[in-house]
């Protein structure tokens, strides 16, 4: 059965409407995914030897032990933000004589090939190798790395479980923020608990037996769930009450009123946008990355101004790059209804504004690593308000891909919405505002690089009406184009 | 009120539609009918600049529809499911189609109580999404939908398919009350012969892109229309 299966997904992948273009981009993923694999492996195997240099006092396997708790809370977060669980196409099956025990156990394995069971593996093996080479026993290391990967392979199965509730992914980053600020402040040292558990683990082969129970355990709950919603009541869609919230305080922006209501509908009420505007909420937190570094060696402040501009930019992005194809599925009805494209436009860019305004507003603690990061931040936010968000909405015309609204976006593997445009796109989004910066800096110094990168962002908005304009031709040029594009279904 | 001179379209070597010349008068109201391919739905496109025309024009009340925007206004339809935002209430949509078309929340609750029975209690404050809903209810507001802001052309296609009874007597009752009193045009396409005859005053039949037949609706145009499509 499981055979038969398997001709199906191949037939659908071979004969699906964007194979042949979508070959080179596939072939392009596949070296990406390779690479990282590859980054996987000398992840692995750096772990040990880089907290071996940097921690000399402690032993690299019990410092893994102690924060791979982190890890695992961390991991669940990505696995529920960006996996996609499995699709089978079932509505046909259901009435064929095939054992739905066998349609569930196929769905859960198609499950587990996806990179993101691939990429823990990837770490573990090579730095179990590297552990037996430093001679621990080999019976021990080989019965933690079971038990270690058992556990994130179990994180495959629970993702699928809270994949429909966002109360308990909710709780989980609550959790997980709880702990790093309990660890952080020293208040209860959680790595202390976990890190005992662990080095139990490694030292008594017999406790990795507690990772494979809970993984068949998962395995056994993941089965249930899918056997149990494996019926059309529960196959097309889970209706849920809805939720009307009152935005009439919108109405203020006048035209571009209605529009703006619509999209945080439409973020609040869809499965793809509402992940991809959670995911853009880690931007706030990628300029730290950069700070630590700096912190213990030197850095480049126009490196730095990059960083700086992702903070506010996260939402342009993410978000961003998909307009107007977050629209797609009603495509028609804007382009037939009275509305000018302008208006559209117009509405498109002050969400983004807004965007900009409340990830600034919540990256205010970044003034607790001085005026030079702060000011930085400030000039990143006009940057995206001035510059960003046109280069964001000039991408749409690029980028003519149908998007699900209701449907998980995958990682790697799904070409929905990628496109070499995209890329080149993104280029000018990320080295403008080294350049704006970084010129200016190399010949006056540090102010005047971001007066530069903030009076540019300044003109850009106050010329804004005609730089839509522009946009808007191009719009209107490729009408007829994307309306086409976006009629065809996958 | 419409006029489409030398309009064709092509994909590739296929014409799919072919028409030399059409005038549809102000209040008129238009059934279209032919068989599957016919080219009822690419010229509801073209007439709402959605697919570009390979020839010709399409002026709607004297406007080109693919040079200016302006024909939008006065200008209402609804084709097909993408005609609808899946992730909205239908109060919601109404509401934003109003707002669309400058009709104020009140607007489209008074509006709104004259389809009482069409909605069947099966619309209005059920708390679902219009993605969740039937594609017989779908259909339902995406018609009223059409209707919200007294536009001066409505173009349904298939109005009919995918409707109860009840609500098919209903829809044409509607229609035919909204050519009579107000100076609306209706354009309308659909398999159901005898539906259109109802209800249109005027029927053009299209065959494989070709306008083949253009007659005033009369009570023998029902027996003419089935004689042609009985092979």
């Amino acid at each position: 059965m499981f055979k038969k299966f398997i001709s199906l997904e191949w037939k659908q992948f071979k004969r699906s409407a964007n194979f042949n273009k979508g070959l080179a981009i596939k072939i392009f993923m596949g070296i990406g995914v390779f690479f990282l694999l590859m980054y996987a492996i000398g992840a692995g195997v750096f772990l040990y030897f880089g907290l071996e240099e940097f921690f000399p006092e402690t032993k690299p396997w019990t410092l893994v032990n102690n924060f791979i708790l982190f890890w695992f809370l961390l991991e669940l977060t990505f696995r529920y933000l960006i996996q996609k669980m499995p699709v089978i196409h079932i509505k046909p099956l259901l009435i064929l004589p095939i054992k739905r025990k066998s349609v569930v156990h196929y769905g859960l394995s198609k499950s587990l090939i996806s990179i993101f069971n691939f990429i823990p593996l990837f770490i573990l093996l090579p730095f179990s190798v590297v552990l037996m080479i430093k001679g621990q026993s080999p019976t021990n290391v080989i019965a933690w790395f079971v038990g270690v990967y058992c556990i994130s392979l179990s994180l495959n199965f629970v993702t699928l479980l809270i994949n429909k509730s966002d109360a308990i992914f909710y709780s989980i980053i609550g959790v997980l923020v709880c702990l790093i600020g309990l660890e952080y402040f020293e208040i209860l040292k959680i790595s202390t608990f976990a890190g005992k558990a662990f080095n139990f683990l490694s030292q008594n082969t017999y406790v990795s037996l507690l990772p494979i129970i809970t993984l068949i355990a998962s395995y056994y709950f993941g089965f249930k769930f899918m056997y149990k919603n494996l019926n059309l009541d529960n196959l097309d869609t889970k209706i849920k009450n809805v939720n009307t919230t009152d935005l009439s305080w919108l109405n203020r922006f006048g035209d571009v009123a209605p529009f703006l209501k619509n999209d945080l509908k439409l973020i609040w009420r869809n499965v793809r946008p509402k992940k991809t505007v959670l995911s853009a909420g880690i931007f706030l937190f990628y300029a730290l990355y950069f700070i630590l570094v700096k912190q213990s060696g030197g850095n480049l402040p126009v490196l730095m101004a990059f960083a700086m501009m992702f903070v506010t930019g996260g939402f342009a992005m993410t978000f961003g790059q998909f307009v107007p194809s977050w629209d797609s599925e009603y495509y028609q009805l804007l382009m037939s209804q009275n509305i000018r494209y302008k208006t559209y436009l117009d509405a498109k860019w002050y969400l983004m504004g807004f965007a900009v305004i409340v990830s600034f507003i919540l990256a205010t603690p970044y003034i607790y690593f001085g005026w030079r990061i702060y000011s930085l931040l400030i000039a990143g936010a006009f940057f995206n308000l001035g510059i960003n968000s046109y280069l964001v909405l000039f991408g749409g015309v690029l980028n003519r891909m149908p998007l699900k609204l209701n449907e998980k976006a995958k990682a790697f593997g799904n070409t929905q919405g990628f496109k070499m445009s995209n890329m080149l796109i993104a280029l000018p989004k990320i080295f403008l505002p080294m350049l704006l910066f970084g010129v200016p800096y190399a010949i006056w110094g540090f102010n005047s690089g971001i007066i530069t990168i903030i009076a540019f962002g300044i003109v850009g908005i106050l010329l804004k009406n005609y730089i839509l304009k522009k946009i808007e031709n191009t719009y209107q040029k490729t009408k007829y184009k994307m309306i086409a594009a976006y009629n065809q279904k996958n | 009120m419409i006029q489409a001179t030398n309009l064709t379209k092509k994909y590739g070597d296929v014409t799919v539609l072919n028409i030399k010349n059409l005038h549809i008068k102000k209040g008129q109201s238009i059934g279209l009918v032919g068989n599957n391919g016919a080219g009822k739905t690419t010229f509801f496109n073209l007439l709402l600049d959605l697919i570009e025309p390979t020839t010709g024009e399409i002026l709607n009340n004297n406007i080109k529809v693919d040079k200016s925007e302006d024909w939008k206004p006065f200008t209402s339809a609804f084709i097909d499911e993408s005609f609808l935002i899946g992730y909205l209430t239908p109060e919601e949509y109404f509401y934003f189609i109003g707002e669309l078309r400058g009709k104020s929340k009140t607007d489209i609750d008074d509006f709104l109580t004259q389809f009482t029975e069409i909605f069947n209690d099966e619309i209005l404050n059920k708390k679902k999404y219009l993605r969740d809903l039937s594609k017989g209810n779908q259909k339902k507001a995406g018609i009223i939908a059409a209707l919200i802001g007294e536009p001066e052309l409505i173009i349904l296609d298939e109005p009919f398919a995918n409707l109860d009874p009840t609500t098919q007597i209903r829809l044409k009752k509607m229609l035919t009350s909204l050519t009579k009193n107000k100076n609306v045009t209706v354009l309308i396409s659909s398999h159901d012969l005898g539906h259109v005859t109802e209800v249109c005053e005027r029927i053009i039949v299209l065959d494989k892109g070709n306008l083949i037949k253009d007659l005033q609706t009369s009570p023998e145009t029902l027996k003419e229309l089935e004689a042609h499509f009985t092979v």
